[in-house]
């Protein structure tokens, strides 16, 4: 299979084939296996109190793409929510890793802190979100009403419930942004910021003309890596509002979900999760060069 | 934004009053940072009586924790987390170590398709193969079982963990286990005894992260299992909707599930921030 390799390692296909063996193995029975199986159901009637998994075509594809719920609530919250969720964070991941960049008193300290939310489970901020945004005991109305101002009833209310969600989301995942960001700042190069200092160049103009060019490539990363995982989160929404109230803050992969095990209607469910990953793949690719356009001009 | 703003905006103010500033800043940006988790903390120190209005009151008890551990379905649930999480650690690391070392020093055909393989896999929607798993793992007597819910949470890693593993090699200079091989030594021997031990920092950072993800996992658990393995993140979300009013117990729970996180993270953050770097 493989006859050109390193000099050394060039004959040796038996070892190559063994080290990637056991993750190959994995990777079919828990990965594709089950892909298939989801792909063959979208085809089929298969309800999960009855499966009949007679055949029935593209019915459960038009089910889908024909459902209000899916074209007007859930598609649009899912790009809502990937856009801000990955925006704020990458500016205040920049902003942070920009700040924790130079040294000051305490900065091992300071830098500890803001990577608290990255040990934290998605589930239990959620719960800690819920808790004080409750709309009788929580501290968020607690402060507002100290301060003269009406408490809001946070989840129970459409849009006020979705940017919880977001929010919730920007401060599990900002640390991830200053982290990767931080590392990208600490490996350029000084002499153009030497350069800069010398010349009296404004640090506004350092920022865009030196920095974030410089930066580029790790932005992009971040961003389309990120706008993948933003794209199927689950366990906040779950947890925070089960997609609610009613089902208007339902993102794609809970509406799967709520179709597959809720619903109990395994086909129009796998149809569902398949049409998501399409759409994925599509916005991942398109983003990749939209971004990598953006940051190169 | 503030901070490259700062010195446009405040640089005719003295020293002092500028460095004040900056510390307020900062300490304001950490403070607003860790609330969500002090105040999970000072909640489950609250008794029952006082939970609804945390914020008044002076009354602090540790009953909060003693009740949640004397809750059976909560102390087997840790259990179950810590060790699904510890063998998903192992067995992760030693599929993918293996796999991110066949794709760094190997070059042609077989090396590139698994490489396009995992790229396609990592970009592939969780809920896309969890959903059908739920199947795969019934027909296979695995639902509800430790093994059914183990054997996913080392495949979810495979892609990214390899791709990351690829990195840390290829970091490594192979000279050394070319010396080796010309000394005699084995290729299952360079691959062990010369180039595992210098990729120990960067198998660190993975097991940390894999051991932190596979704690705070919660999809997998909801779909493939049932009563016989409750793990942690399953119990407290059902906590949130089942016994929604009792947030003293809930807070003590979350700070009881943050608190392994909280300390791996704070040994093994060097590693990790070191590992992520190369």
């Amino acid at each position: 299979m493989a006859g050109r390799g390193r000099p050394l390692f060039g004959e040796q296909t038996r070892f190559m084939l063994l080290l990637i063996t056991p993750a190959a193995l994995l990777l079919t029975l828990f990965q594709v296996v089950p892909i298939a199986i989801g792909a063959n159901a979208s085809f089929r009637d298969w309800a999960l109190y009855n499966p009949k998994k007679t055949w029935v075509g593209l019915a459960h594809y038009e089910a889908v793409l024909s459902d209000p719920e899916f074209l007007w609530v859930v598609l649009p919250n899912t790009f809502i929510f990937m856009i801000l969720s990955v925006a704020g964070a990458l500016v205040l991941g920049l902003a942070l890793a920009l700040l924790l960049n130079r040294p000051f008193a305490g900065q091992k300290i300071v830098q500890t802190v803001l990577l608290v939310p990255l040990m934290v489970a998605p589930v239990i901020a959620a719960i800690m979100m819920r808790w004080m945004f409750n709309d009788q005991f929580g501290i968020v109305n607690a402060v507002l009403e100290g301060l003269g101002l009406d408490g809001q009833p946070w989840l129970v209310e459409r849009w006020t419930a979705f940017g919880v969600i977001v929010m919730t989301d920007i401060w599990l995942w900002t640390p991830w942004y200053t982290l990767l960001l931080l590392a990208g700042l600490q490996s350029l190069p000084r002499e153009p910021f030497e350069a800069a200092a010398i010349d009296g160049t404004s640090t506004w103009r350092v920022f865009t003309h030196l920095t974030l060019p410089m930066l580029r490539s790790v932005i992009v990363v971040c961003v389309v890596i990120r706008a993948i995982d933003a794209f199927r989160t689950f366990d906040i929404v779950w947890t925070l509002t089960g997609g609610g109230p009613g089902r208007s803050t339902e993102l794609f992969s809970l509406y799967a979900y709520v179709l597959a095990f809720l619903t109990l209607d395994f086909g129009r469910g796998s149809a569902a999760a398949i049409i998501g990953g399409l759409i994925i793949l599509v916005v991942g690719a398109v983003l990749y060069r939209v971004v990598d356009r953006i940051a190169r001009a | 934004m503030a901070m490259v703003k700062e010195p446009l905006l405040f640089a005719r103010l003295p020293l002092n009053a500028r460095r004040a500033l900056f510390g307020l800043v900062l300490f304001a940006i950490c403070f607003l940072f860790a609330f969500p988790v002090l105040w999970l903390i000072l909640t489950s120190l609250r008794p029952e009586s006082g939970v609804y209005y945390v914020h008044r009151g002076t009354e602090f008890t540790l009953g909060n924790f003693v009740e949640v551990f004397h809750d059976d379905r909560v102390v087997e649930a840790f259990a179950n987390s810590a060790l699904i999480a510890t063998l998903a650690t192992v067995f992760s690391l030693l599929v993918t170590v293996s796999s991110g070392y066949m794709l760094s020093r190997f070059q042609g055909p077989a090396a590139r398709t698994w490489f396009g393989t995992i790229y396609v896999f990592r970009c592939v929607p969780y809920i896309s193969w969890v959903l059908p798993l739920y199947f795969v793992a019934q027909s296979w007597g695995l639902y509800d079982t430790y093994l059914g819910l183990l054997l996913p949470h080392i495949a979810v890693h495979i892609c990214f963990f390899s791709w990351l593993m690829k990195g840390f090699f290829d970091g490594i200079d192979p000279s050394m286990e070319y010396a080796a091989l010309i000394d005699g030594c084995t290729r299952w021997g360079a691959f062990i005894r010369v180039a595992l031990p210098s990729a120990i920092p960067a198998i660190a950072a993975l097991g940390v992260l894999c051991w932190l993800f596979t704690w705070n996992e919660f999809l997998f658990a909801l779909i493939l299992t049932g009563n016989r393995v409750p793990v942690i993140t399953v119990v407290m979300a059902q906590f949130v909707t089942e016994m929604g009013m009792r947030w003293n117990l809930m807070a003590a729970t979350a700070v009881m599930a943050l608190l392994p996180a909280f300390l791996l993270a704070l040994f093994g953050q060097k590693y990790v921030i070191r590992g992520l770097r190369l």
